[in-house]
């Protein structure tokens, strides 16, 4: 690891001051990502800041504004926190279930609700400096892509970049509608929605989000919904647990006797970002909920993707992840 | 106070159990050598070729740095010391994607590690041979006699002849050992002698081959190795960090740490081969084989062959009149594959298991009847007697207690909600050998109390080797276990085998029991007197009131063990659940039934066999070591990304030990228990899966894409 200055933030303000003087600084949260990179030479920042005890790190009921009746989760909170708090597993389970299917207990005991968002991706061709990567050095170009891919993207990945985004909670928040709240250097905040959060690789994939330097993540809010009834986070991965998704389906309706008034989809473990199924959201909407109309969305979805040489079964899997986790969550969500 | 009943047989705790949990067990970097110094190895990022130059002019500036150790620098060792993997500095000759070039010592590990980062290295790259597919046509017979082709009658015309017959290929990845304590090693030199401070499952072995590189002769070498955090093969035969370490320390005149990180263990301490097998057997319509054959084809280093046995179960598991086992192997410029738990045996039972439960299936026969109906009287191999063989009361028992006989005979009966339920077996085999071992007893009184010491180099693995030997010595002496202290892993103490093989607790148990039967006869006739009943060591010391006495034995096994074929045996009993959605498979219920003579000691061989069946699990679903074909690097270098399986991976486990006497192993009847555990344990999962859900996947690991 590269010798670098360690510093406690005092407040919030004055911690995205450090960052904003200096390119090379980063926050320090859990630090069980950013750490692990900086041991393999991946980040080299010069100069930490942390943040673990600027407090923000509370779970809330939302009682004014625009995302009212919802609830805020502070961007410091812990997973396992977050995960666990009475709200969220009363009114938000896909969220819940979406948490503890990452990582491990330890883990998430450390991990952070901001910490989780920023995670970056788990490409052994990223995360190995004598190979060629352009997320971690641009104009390296790509190892996985006509490497070693099977973890890698079928959705919206560039010649640059095939790689995924790693995080499962960002999963539910993205079929949750979730607004991220931040705040700069000069005090300023600013929410983005999750959907403009993280980007797509394109000819920048160094980048990851659309977060300045510098900007504080200070809490995560989830507008209010009904879909805690019948809502379910299905990951398939190569083990059991502690191992990232090859394919994972957030699902959450919300029915009318048997008719779908509403449907979110998104998946993980496809694409550089959370995928918003919204193809197959559109097509079960006014639909009955039956399998062989969770199947043509599945289709509908699937349809697009765009596998590499060892990841084809992705899109099998994908489409009968689909179909399983709308059919979990039509039967409450119960695993 | 002296003991009223035998321990040896009894399920008492490990005896260093609080000492490991309470941290106070000293492992390779723990001990408390002072002054000492950080290196850590920088390695090649290409495969083949020559290093042009390495540039260290910025990381000998660089905060801490003590010195910087390259081919250019390091004192001449010999490389043919026995140390394995080459990468010893001694040329710019690179062979494998992630040779060691070089060493940075510096006052602390972060130092060393950042300093290591600011060197520059340019090559003279040669074309590589790192993709298999590409080179597995160019194998040849290895040079190692024992896997020369192995013939009996004539298994082409039988296949010819034969309806019933099973022609396939098999493929195993490369896996790697990844003990949980990384290799690592404490150089401290005291004149011309060196301490190494270094987990050794052989630390006689490990004296020898650092010696031998080193320019040294072996007594120059002590090697403390106490506690071994895991090794599983990988710390059988040591590596070149060893002779690094003590290089390092000799360059700045201070003790030295070095360790491997563990991105580092990928092509630092060997592997488990990729092993392509073809099994071909042929029966006839009521279930009796005719033929038998496992052709296997792996890949060795550049320089040096190394060739696991698949078809060491495959040559004496069935009665056949034609058999053909032969092996081929491709040099790569990937790191020398070495002993990894099972060698041969695990992997080669997957092909060869999978193999048997294919023709059962088409011959409509239930597979624990195929196998009893071609067990063998004798060792098909060399025609000696078994010692004993319990491969019949395996299968049986084991069929019992699992509860076979809810298999459904045909796959996709047995559906429980969104999975497919399925029921595998497989038999397994494993040898069972006594090696040299010298042991030393020494016995005190003090008042009415004796104590007893017993010494030797043995290897605890965490598999409870002193557990075990305390209990043989406490019976053998008659004292109670409270008043036995072992001593082992430090090569000063009397030469012992090692913990490899499985000849570890065969070994050192029988030694042991030989030293304490020794001293009491010993004492015995410096007493001078007849006894009715035999006085123990114990009682002889008080009775002839002597305050110290001690011998030595050098122990082997008896010479009339040489006649039969010895062996321990199993069966290994799978339930799987498999997702019909995404082909998530879950082993819900494994069973292993296992015959290896005495039991020392029923917790801690329980386990060895349980832990033995979760790398097994974890060979069936989950781990597999990926190589990129145009680097050479693996991709898969930490615990992120090598999958050993998880806690939730794992349902009930069950181990019974079938109730053996073997007269003709040894003198205590131990054989060993080390590896069985993960022999055939693959295949088990391998034939649930397929019992579950029809597919027969070939090829592991059975990761959820290969069932969909
Ligand atoms: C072995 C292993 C397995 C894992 N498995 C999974 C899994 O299956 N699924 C899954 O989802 N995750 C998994 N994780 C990842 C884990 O969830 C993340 O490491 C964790 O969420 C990161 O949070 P942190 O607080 O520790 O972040 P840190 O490591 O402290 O920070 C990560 C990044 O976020 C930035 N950052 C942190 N907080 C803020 C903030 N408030 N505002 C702006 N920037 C910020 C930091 O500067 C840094 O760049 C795994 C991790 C490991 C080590």
């Amino acid at each position: 690891m590269r010798p670098f200055t360690y510093t406690r933030a005092k407040d919030a303000t004055s911690a995205s001051q450090s960052l904003a003087n200096n390119p090379n600084a980063r926050f320090l949260a859990g630090g069980t990502n950013l750490l692990d990179l900086m041991k393999e030479d991946v980040e080299r920042p010069t100069s930490l800041v942390d943040i673990a005890e600027l407090g923000l790190s509370d779970v809330k009921s939302i009682t004014s504004g625009s995302n009212k009746g919802g609830i805020s989760l502070g961007g410091l909170g812990k997973n396992t926190d977050a995960a666990n708090h009475p709200l969220v597993r009363q009114h938000y389970p896909l969220l819940t279930q979406a948490i503890l299917a990452g990582a491990s207990g330890q883990i998430r005991n450390m991990a952070t609700n901001g910490g989780n968002l920023m995670q970056r991706t788990r490409c052994p061709y990223f995360y190995e400096v004598a190979m060629p990567c352009n997320k971690r050095t641009p104009e390296t170009g790509c190892g996985a892509k006509e490497g070693i891919n099977r973890m890698h993207a079928i959705f919206g990945w560039s010649e640059q970049c095939v790689a995924v985004y790693p995080s499962d909670m960002a999963v539910a928040l993205a079929a949750l509608d979730a607004v991220i709240h931040v705040r700069n250097a000069s005090g300023q905040e600013r929410s983005i929605p999750i959907a403009d959060f993280h980007r797509l690789p394109g000819n920048q994939p160094d980048r990851d989000t659309n977060l300045m330097h510098g900007e504080l993540i200070t809490s995560i809010e989830l507008p209010q919904n009904r879909f805690a009834e019948k809502s379910y986070y299905l990951k398939v991965r190569d083990r059991a647990s502690y191992a990232f998704a090859l394919v994972s389906v957030a699902a959450a309706l919300e029915t009318e006797g048997n008719i779908i008034k509403k449907a979110r989809i998104a998946m993980g473990g496809v694409a550089h970002k959370p995928w918003r199924a919204l193809k197959a959201e559109q097509a079960l909407i006014g639909k009955e909920a039956t399998e062989a109309n969770f199947r043509a969305a599945a289709n509908a979805e699937m349809a697009d993707a765009k596998p590499l040489s060892h990841n084809a079964f992705k899109v099998e899997l994908g489409n009968r992840s689909i179909v399983l986790a709308l059919q979990m969550a039509l039967n409450g969500g119960k695993a | 106070m002296d003991a009223t009943n035998k321990v040896t047989g009894t399920p008492i705790s490990r005896i260093d159990g609080i000492a490991k949990v309470t941290g106070k067990a000293p492992y390779s970097m723990d001990h408390p050598v002072k002054n000492a110094a950080h290196a850590i190895l920088f390695k090649s990022t290409v495969a083949a070729g020559t290093i042009r130059e390495i540039d260290s002019t910025a990381a000998e500036k660089a905060p801490g740095v003590l010195a910087v150790i390259t081919h250019k620098n390091a004192p001449k060792l010999n490389t043919k010391g026995g140390l394995r993997g080459g990468a010893l500095l001694q040329s710019p000759d690179i062979e494998f994607y992630g040779q060691h070039i070089g060493i940075v010592v510096a006052e602390t590990f972060e130092q060393a590690r950042y300093a290591s980062r600011l060197i520059n290295v340019t090559y003279d790259k040669k074309e590589a041979k790192i993709d298999f597919e590409k080179v597995a046509s160019q194998a040849r017979l290895p040079k190692d006699k024992e896997r020369a082709d192995a013939k009996r009658g004539d298994v082409q015309s039988a296949l010819t002849q034969a309806t019933y017959k099973v022609e396939e290929v098999y493929e195993t990845p490369i896996e790697h050992h990844h003990p949980l304590e990384p290799h690592a090693a404490i150089a401290e030199w005291n004149g011309d002698s060196v301490t190494l401070y270094s987990s050794a499952q052989i630390v006689n072995g490990a004296q020898g081959a650092a010696a031998a590189t080193l320019n040294l002769k072996p007594e120059q070498v002590r090697i403390v190795s106490p506690y071994i955090g895991g090794g599983f093969g990988s710390k059988g035969g040591q590596w070149a960090n060893l002779a690094l370490a003590a290089v390092a320390a000799k360059h700045i005149n201070r003790p030295v740490k070095l360790a491997l990180t563990r991105q580092q263990m990928v092509n630092s301490v060997g592997m488990r081969q990729h092993n392509r097998q073809k099994i071909s057997l042929a029966a006839t319509s009521d279930g009796k084989l005719t033929a038998l054959s496992h052709e296997t084809v792996t890949h060795g280093a550049i320089e040096n062959e190394f060739v696991e046995p698949c078809g060491d179960c495959s040559k004496i598991m069935y009665d056949t009149p034609n058999s053909l086992i032969t092996y081929r192997v491709v040099p790569m410029n990937l790191i020398i594959p070495t002993y990894t738990r099972g060698p041969g045996k695990s992997t080669g039972s997957f092909a060869m298991e999978s193999a048997i439960d294919e023709l059962a299936y088409k011959l409509k026969m239930d597979p624990i009847a195929f196998r009893l109906k071609n067990e063998p009287a004798r060792d098909p191999s060399n025609g000696k007697p078994w010692s004993s063989r319990t491969t019949v009361q395996c299968l049986s028992e084991g069929a019992k207690a699992f509860g076979w006989d809810k298999r459904k005979a045909e796959p996709r009966q047995n559906e429980q909600g969104n999975y497919w339920i399925g029921y595998g077996v497989s038999a397994g085999t494993y040898p069972a050998h006594q090696r040299p071992t010298s042991a030393v007893v020494k016995l005190k009184r003090t008042g009415d109390t004796v104590t007893a010491t017993v010494e030797l180099a043995a290897a605890d693995l965490g598999t409870g080797t002193y557990t075990i030997l305390t209990q043989t010595a406490a019976d053998a002496l008659g004292l109670s276990v409270q008043n036995v202290t072992v001593k082992i892993g430090d090569s000063n103490l009397p030469p012992a085998a090692g913990s490899v093989g499985s000849v570890g607790a065969a070994s050192y148990a029988n030694a042991v029991n030989d030293a304490c039967e020794k001293i009491t006869q010993e004492l015995l006739s410096k007493s001078g007197k007849q006894f009715f009943v035999r006085p123990t060591a114990s009682q002889l010391m008080r009775s002839e009131k002597l305050t110290e006495f001690q011998t030595r034995v050098d122990s082997k096994a008896p010479e009339s063990a040489e006649e039969y074929s010895a062996h321990s045996f199993n069966a290994n009993f799978a339930e799987v659940a498999v997702n019909k959605s995404t082909g998530m498979i879950r082993v819900n219920r494994f069973l292993a039934v296992t015959g290896a003579g005495k039991i020392l000691n029923p917790k801690t061989a329980r386990s060895q066999i349980i832990g033995g069946n979760v790398w097994g699990i974890g060979m069936a679903l989950t781990e597999e070591s990926v190589v990129d074909p145009r680097w050479g690097n693996f991709v898969t270098r930490s615990f992120a990304d090598y999958h050993v399986p998880a806690n939730l991976d794992i349902g009930h486990l069950d181990a019974i030990f079938i109730n053996e006497t073997d007269e003709h192993v040894n003198t205590l009847g131990v054989k060993g228990i080390g590896e069985v555990g993960i022999v055939g344990v693959a295949a088990a999962v391998a034939n649930a899966v397929f019992n579950a859900t029809g597919k027969r996947v070939r090829e592991l690991p059975i990761t959820p894409d290969k069932v969909l």
